[in-house]
């Protein structure tokens, strides 16, 4: 049977900045949850999610190596860490914020 | 097989000083780097020395050169820095000052200059060279021209390699890129060259830098893992021990520091402001961060291996033009249960009616309440019921054309003061407006950029 689970009890997050882009790493606890977040964390689902935070294009890089899923975001920070109106000005908290996605798992 | 090691003496500007200290002191390093600038910091540089010519390096560079000169002048630790900034000739006066008042041995300095264009935009302009922006796709800088206040490409290691060739104990730069601090030494030191290019080991030599170019950040600082920090009061600050043939590094940290060094610290570095993984853009080369390896060999020891590379360096530099955007002002009021919700949509309101009263019309405003979605905006779940909710700190950010509007709109529209606010309460004294830089982050060809290298004998 199929139930909804928070990204937070699958894996951890980082996030940083590049000007108006934000740049998130999504790390699952084990393998099993790489399958999960590869077939869930797509760029209409995270796009969606983020609401108006995130009003560019996102793209999605699965890195089988480490395992991890590199989120980026463009046009995702109000302007930019030196002109956004955010309390959150890089978009730290960015990574804390996809911990509350949730997701299908079996 | 030749080893060297390479430590991160800092990681921004604002590095705590006794990270900085403990890491000379206490590792045994070929090469310490000192990162101080991000995106903003040339902008804020140019404008210092503008108001005075003997300004516009980082001050943090000399309080940190203080502490670990002592150590690496006895050990032979060579320091690489951009903490130069927007002077790096003024930034050399003032550590050959500081060379001879702490009395150390003779030095030679290399300072490298040129990658400020500021006054070659219109002449590149001219030429059809498009400054389009990265982040809008706006194709036109003219319609910030007026506005602009300083210009400048993120460089290579091209000229870090040739200044430790002449001998340079250190190299003082500006705008080179945070990675190509530890890339050029790896460069210089397995005799690696843009002539005869080996863009595998290029890449692999990028890769170790971004691993260790952000100080802490790396050694579990921003962590995930906080709960198992040791003593992350006393963090420690990265190394790299790296290999000849550039197939292994070893990732460690300050002895005997806290903070932590494991796999997952390093998996969260390298997930992080990297974009397209598999395309990792330095001005030095690519790197591909998708095949390498890691593996704990030790306590907060980390092997990577297996480090790619492969594509050649980009033809064009990304830079920032940094300009003038606007004036920002921001106010907080703390609102108290009960009804603190509906208290801080009524301020909300006040503050709207106080703008219009004074026919201010902000560029671009926005209402937070730290406490419910300060940190998380829109994802942020709202309280179902607003009697569980203790008190809001409303913060209202807003940007105006000028600074006599915002500040007007600071004394008149925003003050949480006791006659505008809902029952609450206010503290301290609002924050000064303050000038909004916007950056403009573009690309131009690789040629248009000339460095220069000076070398200073400090006796």
């Amino acid at each position: 049977m199929k139930r909804k689970v928070q990204l937070r009890d699958l894996a951890w997050a980082r996030s940083g900045d590049k000007g108006e882009i934000s740049d998130l790493g999504i790390m699952p606890f084990n393998e099993t949850n790489y399958e999960i977040l590869k077939r869930e964390v797509t760029p209409e689902k995270v796009k969606a999610f983020f609401k108006e935070n995130v009003k560019g294009a996102v793209e999605v890089y699965w890195m089988d190596n480490l395992p991890a899923i590199k989120v980026v975001m463009h046009n995702a920070l109000g302007g930019g860490a030196t002109k956004t109106l955010r309390w959150d000005e890089t978009g730290k908290a960015m990574a804390t914020a996809i911990l509350r996605m949730e997701v299908e798992v079996d | 097989m030749k080893k060297i090691s390479l430590g991160s003496g800092s990681g921004y500007w604002g590095e705590p000083l006794d990270l900085t200290k403990e890491l000379a002191e206490r590792a045994d390093l070929d090469y310490i780097g000192l990162e101080l600038l991000a995106e903003l910091s040339m902008s804020i540089l140019q404008g210092w020395k503008t108001k005075d010519p003997s300004k516009g390096y980082v001050p943090d560079l000399l309080e940190q050169l203080r502490l670990i000169l002592p150590y690496t002048s006895k050990k032979g630790t060579k320091i690489i820095t951009n903490g130069g900034g927007t002077n790096p000739k003024q930034a050399a006066e003032e550590v050959a000052k500081l060379i001879k008042e702490l009395h150390l041995p003779p030095m030679k300095i290399g300072i490298i200059e040129g990658e400020d264009f500021y006054h070659q935009i219109d002449n590149m302009l001219s030429k059809g060279i498009e400054l389009v922006n990265l982040d809008t796709g706006e194709r036109d800088i003219r319609v910030i021209r007026d506005k602009i206040v300083a210009a400048h490409a993120y460089v290579g290691s091209e000229l870090i390699i040739e200044a430790l060739k002449q001998g340079a104990d250190m190299v003082i730069s500006g705008r080179v890129s945070d990675n190509a601090l530890y890339v050029g030494p790896i460069m210089y030191e397995f005799g690696l060259s843009f002539e005869n290019p080996d863009w595998e080991k290029i890449g692999a030599a990028i890769t170790i830098g971004h691993i260790i170019e952000c100080g802490e950040a790396v050694t579990g600082g921003l962590s995930n893992f906080w709960k198992s920090n040791k003593e992350p009061w006393n963090m420690g600050m990265p190394i790299a021990e790296v290999s000849e043939t550039l197939e292994e590094a070893i990732i460690t940290k300050t002895p005997k520091s806290g903070g932590q060094m494991t796999v997952n610290t390093v998996k969260e570095h390298l997930v992080y402001e990297t974009h397209d993984p598999r395309n990792y853009l330095m001005p030095d080369g690519v790197a591909d961060l998708t095949t390498l390896k890691l593996e704990q060999v030790g306590e907060d020891r980390v092997r990577v291996t297996n480090m790619k590379g492969g594509k050649k360096r980009p033809d064009t530099l990304k830079c920032q033009v940094g300009y003038e955007e606007s004036w920002m002002a921001t106010s907080e009021v703390i609102l108290a249960w009960p009804e603190a919700i509906t208290k801080a949509k009524f301020y909300e309101q006040i503050v709207r009616e106080r703008f219009k009263k004074y026919r201010i019309e902000p560029l671009e405003i926005r209402f937070d309440w730290i406490g419910i979605n300060g940190a998380h905006g829109a994802v942020a779940p709202m309280p179902e019921d607003e009697d569980s909710v203790n008190e809001i700190l409303v913060r209202c950010a807003a940007k105006f054309k000028d600074k006599a509007e915002a500040n007007q709109a600071r004394r008149f529209c925003m003050m949480g003061s006791l006659v505008l606010a809902p029952i609450g309460l206010t503290h301290g004294m609002p924050s000064p407006s303050r000038r909004v830089i916007g950056l403009w982050p573009t690309l131009i060809p690789r040629e248009e950029i000339k460095l220069s290298l000076t070398m200073r004998d400090v006796k």
